[in-house]
């Protein structure tokens, strides 16, 4: 009998669960651990911060799902790592501690024989000076409740648009040099502009786009190269012309350093530090590790054996130029090169390097996008780690068969540029590789462009819909859930 | 030079008509990058 403990219950932690539990008899223990007691579909939560979804429409709470499923749930966080035991416990295990109800602050240590860490981002606000949601005039959509924030203020600012001819401005983007998750942001700005011409007040807003991106359309991927209506289009103009359409301007290689109330502090590549006012705001702060400490049995702090910031996988971690890097140094099985029981898919593995051009400010203050690996590459990574370690249980040794870089995996993302039946729209993109494979499309800015492409239409939002409630309908573990893909 | 959206492209976007013929090329479009399948870079 084997014990699998997934650390986090987000998209990559419940995928690897639902499919270790399905897979597995119950002889097996199949045990998460989450300091949240909701799971939430984070690609709607942009409709929760325009008010066209309610957050009850994109989470649902775990504990009861597990219960019926027979997959055990701790609402607890962790605290540390112990990959070898200690003098008192013999097996390898995490320090949790409760966060909810009767266990609020109690300690303990679970065991396990194979750990999935998909523990995600830290959402690092501290990161920037004045960020914290909902204060300065700023917010943010990365959780249900701060989105939830977002759409109330949002319609604060439309209610007064709408009763005097007071103007107003707004920013979104990137609230941080090395911030990822431009998708998002893309999305929200989309969204806003559409309700400012659904409320009428679209000619009382100036909408600004700041990012930490060289050009528009860099989405942490490098751009890309895409099919568009038969021709081949640069994303750099595909969302020119997007923003254009829409009256967006935008303010690019942006290091966000600052939010004061209603002002946001920037250093730009030129070295130059500005500022920029606004009414109502949200950027997507740095993602950071979580900072776990890891101990051996003695004792002695291993921390670097499993973390840089996120943790250490099968990835070539070595220092080298941007021109020396390749699709090799990105990791397949997510696997722990000093523990081979501990695998950390989605967010929570550290990346061996960014995909965009790293880039400096005549200041020396790197500005660039950190890669991106949400939604989709998380839901992958997840269900190769669960089929590896099921493989194992059942093989009775280590068995690494599924694998999935980054390097060899496509991803789609449906950016909703509107809500409505009629009136919404969606920017599709699909693109293959996520990371750019320069050597074997070097004439497509390692892209296979049969495989990455653009849309632009009402289609667009219907398919996002689609997803919405495809996914919710997958995480609830529905009958058949299996054959929905990640 | 930026490139625009005209007005010819715009009411094709937004059209209910091709649109609703475009959801099921852009689902099966989709489907084939994502179910492609996936795997290692290194041998």
């Amino acid at each position: 009998m084997a014990k699998i403990v997934v650390l986090g219950a987000g998209i990559a932690g419940h995928t690897a669960a639902a499919h270790l539990r399905r897979k597995l008899s119950k002889d097996h223990e199949v045990l998460v651990v989450s300091p949240n007691r909701n799971y939430q579909w984070v690609p709607s939560n942009i409709w929760v911060g325009i008010g066209r979804m309610k957050s009850k429409e994109v989470i649902f709470p775990l504990e009861p799902l597990y219960k019926r499923k027979g997959i055990g749930y701790k609402q607890a966080k962790a605290i540390s790592f112990h990959p070898e035991g200690d003098s008192s416990e013999t097996k390898p295990y995490i320090l949790v501690e409760g966060v909810f109800g009767d266990n609020l602050g109690k300690q303990e240590k679970v065991t396990y024989d194979y750990l999935i860490n998909a523990t995600g981002p830290k959402l690092a606000f501290d990161m920037t000076e004045g960020l914290l949601p909902a204060t300065n005039k700023v917010y943010s959509v990365c959780t249900y409740d701060h989105a939830e924030h977002a759409s109330d203020a949002l319609h604060k600012l439309i209610d007064q648009l709408k009763k005097s001819d007071k103007k107003a401005k707004i920013l979104i983007g990137t609230g941080h040099a090395k911030a990822t998750c431009q998708g998002a942001a893309f999305e929200y700005i989309l969204n806003v502009e559409k309700e400012l011409q659904k409320f009428g007040v679209r000619d009382k807003a100036e909408i600004t786009w700041i990012s930490n991106e060289y050009e528009l359309g860099d989405f942490g991927m490098d751009g890309m190269l895409m099919e568009y209506n038969g021709f081949n289009m640069k994303s750099k103009d595909m969302v020119e012309m997007i923003f254009e359409d829409r009256g967006i301007k935008w303010i690019l290689g942006a290091g966000v350093t600052k939010v004061e109330d209603g002002v946001v502090h920037y250093e730009n590549l030129e070295g130059e530090y500005k500022t920029e006012s606004f009414d109502f705001g949200m950027l997507i702060p740095a993602f950071s590790g979580h900072g776990f400490q890891a101990y051996d049995k003695d004792g002695q702090n291993i921390t670097e054996k499993l973390f840089r910031g996120f943790m250490v996988v099968d990835a070539d971690y070595t220092p080298k130029p941007y021109e020396e890097w390749t699709v090799q140094d990105w990791p397949e099985t997510y696997q722990n090169p000093s523990y081979k029981n501990i695998f950390a898919p989605g967010i929570a593995f550290a990346p061996p390097h960014t995909i965009s051009k790293p880039r400096k400010s005549k200041n020396g203050t790197e500005i660039f996008p950190s890669p991106p690996r949400t939604g989709m590459p998380s839901g992958i990574t997840a269900k190769l780690v669960a089929d590896n370690i099921i493989d194992s249980i059942k093989a009775g040794k280590e068995s690494l068969h599924h694998k999935g870089s980054l390097g060899n995996m496509g991803a789609a993302c449906i950016a909703s540029a509107g809500y409505g039946m009629t009136q919404g729209s969606g920017v599709s993109i699909t693109t293959y590789p996520i990371v750019p494979d320069y050597k074997k499309y070097p004439n497509t800015g390692g892209r296979d462009i049969k495989k990455t492409f653009g849309d632009i239409g009402l289609a667009g939002h219907w398919v996002k819909l689609a997803l919405h409630y495809a996914f919710i309908y997958k995480a609830k573990m529905k009958p058949f859930w299996w054959l929905i893909p990640e | 030079m930026t490139q625009r959206i005209s007005n010819a492209q715009r009411s094709k976007m937004q059209n209910p008509l091709i649109q609703f013929f475009k959801f099921f090329y852009l689902n099966i479009r989709i489907l084939k990058i994502v179910a492609g399948g996936h795997g290692g870079t290194r041998k």
